[in-house]
C-alpha cells in the first residue's frame, strides 16, 4: 500500500525493464537517421564518402546552401525554394481551411442527401498514388499556363491537404455538442454568427492540429513540385534532390544540410501552435 | 407574453417516431408542464417550438403568428436546455449577456444589461459566480445559470427542459416553490418538461403526459391526478406506483383478491356479469384500519405484511390479500413488522376502474369521474 502512495518511484519489475528497452531499442532505430544526417552535414566534401573515420567539424555546408544561387557549385537556388516552399504550403493551407472549415462543419452537423459520399469522394483524393494522375495534371497545366506557377501548386496541393482538414475537423464539430449553437441562436444569433461566435472558438485546437498536419504533408511532398514546376518556382524537396546529382556530382553533405534547414520551418511551426496542439491531439479522443 | 399553439406536431429521427400528432393550445401567461418517462418526446416537443428541430408536418403559432419558415432567433422563445449549452470560453456573465447582446431580445445599454444580470442573479443564488467559468461551476450552479440566461430577458414564450433535474434534492424543492413565483416567470407563457410527476402537479397550471411520442392526457394537476385516462397516467404520477388488481364483475361489484376486495362497477361503465377489469387503487389513500368498524365509504379488508421498507417519516408496506400483493403507505409511527396480521381500510370513493389487460399493457378507464362534486 505505502508504495502505491508515492507517485513517481515505480516498482522494477521485468515487464517494465523489458518494455523500457524495447523504446530505448525503437528510439535509436529511429532517431539514427537523423544523426547521420547531422554529421554528414558537418563534414567537407573530401570526408563525406570516406570509409575510415575522419572527422573535422564544419558549417560551411550550411553557408553554401544559403549562398549559392545556383552559381558557384551546383545549379540549386535553396533559400529561394525555401521562400517558394513557404508560400506555397502557407497557400495551400490557408485555402484549405477557408473552404475546408465550413465544409467540414456542414459534414459533421448535419446529414443532407449525399453528404457522406461528398466525404468519400473528398477523401478518395488520397486513393490514388500522386504518379497516377501527375501525367495528365501535366498536360493540362502546360496547356493553361499553371506549369511552374505558385498558384498552380496551391491548386494541385489541395489535394494533400484539403482531405486532411476536412476529415479532422468534421470529427471535432460532430463532438461539439449542437445544443450550444441552438442556445446561440435561440439567444438571438443568427446561423452564421452562432458559428462564429460559439463553434469556430471551441473547435481551435482541431484548426491547428489540422492546419500542421496539412503543412507538414504539403511541404514534404515531392511529385508534383518535380513535374509541376521547373526552375522559376522549384521547391524545398525538389531542391534538396538536386544536390544528390543535378549538377553532375553527387553532393551528400550539401543535400544533409539543405535537409536539416528544409525541416526547420515545419518544426518551427509545430513549436509555435503546439500549446493548441497538445490539446487538440486528446480533445476527440475522450466524452468530456 | 403570447399563446402558443401547435397543431399536429410530427417527428421522426430515422425510423424513430419521436413526436406524433402534438396538438398543445396553451393560453397566455399559462404554465404548461410536459410529463413523460425519457425518450418520450419531451425535448423533441420543445425544440420543434423553438425551430431547432424541422418538424415533418404540423406546424406551431405563436401569439397567433405562424411560424412556418421563421428561424428560431426570430421566434422570440428562450429555452434552458437539459445539457445546461452554457458557452464553455465565457464567463457566467457574459453567457447571461448573450441574449441582451444580440440585439433581437430589445437593446439594452451596458448599465440596463449589467442591472438585468444582477437582478436575475440575486434571485436564482449565483450573483457570487459572475466571473467563473461554467467548467468551475457545479452542475446545479450550471443548471441555474442556463435558467438565468432565459429568465434574463423578456419572451413570447419560455421553454424549459428538465430545469431542475440536477439539482440537489433540497435546493429542487426550493426551487420549486420560488420558480413560479418569479416575477418573469408567472407572467410568461412558459412551457416546461420533466419527468419528475411532483414538480409536474406543483407547478404546472396544466400538465400534458406524453408517452412514446403521442399525447395521453391533457389536463390540471387535479383532472389527471383524479382522473387518469389509463393506467399509464396513472403509473406515472404517486410514489409508491398506484396497485393494479384484476377483478371480475360479480354481483353488481367488482371482486377481487379472492372475494376480499369488493368495488362498485363504476356509472355508465357498460360492464356485465363476469366481465374482467383492473381496480386501481393509489397506495395514499389506503389507510390502516383502526376500531372496530372502518370508516364510512372505506372497505376493511385483512391482509398479511410481507414487506415493511421505512421511508423516512413513513412505512411503505406490502400486504397480502388472499394472494394479491397491495401497496399501502402508514405513518412511521405504526407499529407493525412483517409477518404481522393487518387491517386495511381502502377509500371506495378513491378507487379507478380500468379496463382488463395482460400484465404490463396499459389499458384505458373506464366510467365515471371517481371524484364527487367535480364539474366536467
Amino acid at each position: 500500500m505505502a508504495t502505491e502512495l508515492m507517485p513517481g518511484r515505480k516498482r522494477l519489475t521485468t515487464g517494465s525493464v523489458v518494455a523500457d528497452l524495447a523504446v530505448i531499442g525503437w528510439f535509436v532505430f529511429s532517431l539514427f537517421p537523423i544523426v547521420w544526417m547531422v554529421l554528414l552535414s558537418l563534414k567537407t566534401s573530401a570526408e563525406q564518402t570516406s570509409t575510415y573515420f575522419t572527422f573535422s567539424p564544419t558549417l560551411e555546408n550550411f553557408g553554401t546552401v544559403l549562398s549559392d544561387r545556383g552559381t558557384a557549385l551546383t545549379s540549386v537556388d535553396f533559400t529561394s525554394a525555401l521562400l517558394t516552399s513557404v508560400v506555397n504550403c502557407g497557400g495551400a493551407v490557408l485555402v484549405s481551411l477557408v473552404i475546408g472549415i465550413p465544409a467540414a462543419y456542414a459534414a459533421g452537423r448535419w446529414r443532407y442527401r449525399g453528404s457522406n459520399d461528398l466525404m468519400f469522394t473528398i477523401l478518395s483524393f488520397r486513393f490514388a498514388p500522386e504518379l497516377m494522375v501527375i501525367v495528365p495534371l501535366f498536360v493540362i497545366y502546360n496547356q493553361v499556363g499553371l506549369f511552374d506557377t505558385k498558384v498552380g501548386l496551391i491548386w494541385v496541393l489541395q489535394l494533400v491537404t484539403m482531405p486532411l482538414v476536412v476529415w479532422i475537423l468534421r470529427s471535432y464539430f460532430e463532438d461539439l455538442p449542437a445544443d450550444l449553437e441552438q442556445a446561440a441562436l435561440l439567444d438571438g444569433y443568427t446561423r452564421r454568427r452562432a458559428f462564429v461566435m460559439v463553434a469556430l472558438p471551441l473547435v481551435r485546437p482541431g484548426i491547428a492540429a489540422a492546419a500542421l498536419l496539412a503543412f507538414i504533408f504539403a511541404w514534404n511532398n515531392y511529385v508534383f513540385p518535380l513535374i509541376l514546376t521547373g526552375s522559376d518556382n522549384s521547391t524545398v524537396t525538389v531542391a534538396i534532390s538536386k544536390y544528390l546529382g543535378g549538377g553532375g556530382q553527387a553532393y551528400y553533405n550539401l543535400t544533409a544540410a539543405a535537409a536539416i534547414i528544409g525541416a526547420l520551418p515545419p518544426l518551427a511551426l509545430a513549436l509555435t501552435i503546439q500549446r493548441y496542439l497538445v490539446r487538440g491531439l486528446s480533445f476527440g479522443a475522450v466524452k468530456s | 407574453m403570447a399563446t402558443l399553439t401547435t397543431t399536429s406536431l410530427s417527428k421522426s429521427f430515422g425510423k424513430t417516431r419521436a413526436i406524433d400528432d402534438i396538438s398543445l393550445d396553451i393560453g397566455d401567461g399559462e404554465f404548461f408542464v410536459i410529463l413523460g418517462p425519457s425518450g418520450a418526446g419531451k425535448t423533441t416537443t420543445l425544440k420543434s417550438v423553438a425551430g431547432l428541430v424541422d418538424v415533418d408536418r404540423g406546424s406551431v403559432r405563436i401569439a397567433g403568428r405562424s411560424m412556418d419558415g421563421v428561424e428560431p432567433y426570430q421566434r422570440n422563445v428562450a429555452m434552458a436546455f437539459e445539457s445546461y449549452a452554457l458557452y464553455p470560453q465565457r464567463t457566467v456573465s457574459q453567457n447571461l449577456a448573450s441574449p441582451l447582446r444580440s440585439g433581437r431580445s430589445g437593446r439594452y445599454s451596458e448599465a440596463e444589461q449589467k442591472q438585468r444580470i444582477e437582478l436575475v442573479t440575486t434571485t436564482l443564488g449565483i450573483d457570487h459566480l459572475l466571473r467563473r467559468f461554467p467548467r468551475e461551476l457545479s452542475n446545479g450552479q450550471r443548471q441555474r445559470v442556463a435558467l438565468g440566461r432565459v429568465l434574463v430577458r423578456p419572451a413570447d414564450v419560455y421553454l424549459l427542459d428538465e430545469p431542475l433535474s440536477h439539482l440537489d434534492a433540497k435546493l429542487r424543492a426550493a426551487m420549486r416553490s420560488e420558480l413560479k413565483q418569479l416575477g418573469a416567470m408567472s407572467s410568461t407563457t412558459s412551457l416546461y418538461v420533466t419527468h419528475d410527476y411532483q414538480e409536474a402537479l406543483a407547478l404546472g397550471d396544466r400538465i400534458a403526459v406524453l408517452r412514446e411520442g403521442r399525447l395521453v392526457q391533457v389536463g390540471t394537476p387535479l383532472e389527471v391526478w383524479h382522473e387518469p385516462v389509463d393506467t399509464f397516467v396513472a403509473k406515472a404520477l404517486g410514489q409508491p406506483e398506484i396497485n393494479l388488481v384484476d377483478a371480475e364483475v360479480d354481483g353488481g361489484v367488482l371482486r377481487a383478491a379472492g372475494g376480499a376486495l369488493e368495488v362498485p362497477v363504476p356509472r355508465d361503465s357498460g360492464l356485465a356479469a363476469g366481465d374482467r377489469a383492473r381496480i386501481g387503487i393509489r397506495p395514499r389513500d389506503v389507510e390502516l384500519g383502526r376500531g372496530a368498524e372502518p370508516a364510512t365509504d372505506h372497505l376493511r379488508v385483512r391482509g398479511e405484511v410481507r414487506l415493511h421498507e421505512r421511508l423516512g417519516r413513513e412505512i411503505e408496506l406490502t400486504v397480502d390479500i388472499g394472494g394479491v400483493q397491495l401497496v399501502a403507505v402508514a405513518p412511521g409511527a405504526e407499529q407493525v413488522t412483517e409477518g404481522d396480521a393487518v387491517d386495511l381500510d381502502v377509500p371506495l370513493g378513491k378507487t379507478h376502474v380500468f379496463a382488463a389487460g395482460a400484465p404490463g399493457e396499459d389499458t384505458a378507464r373506464i366510467g365515471a369521474p371517481t371524484v364527487p362534486g367535480r364539474n366536467r
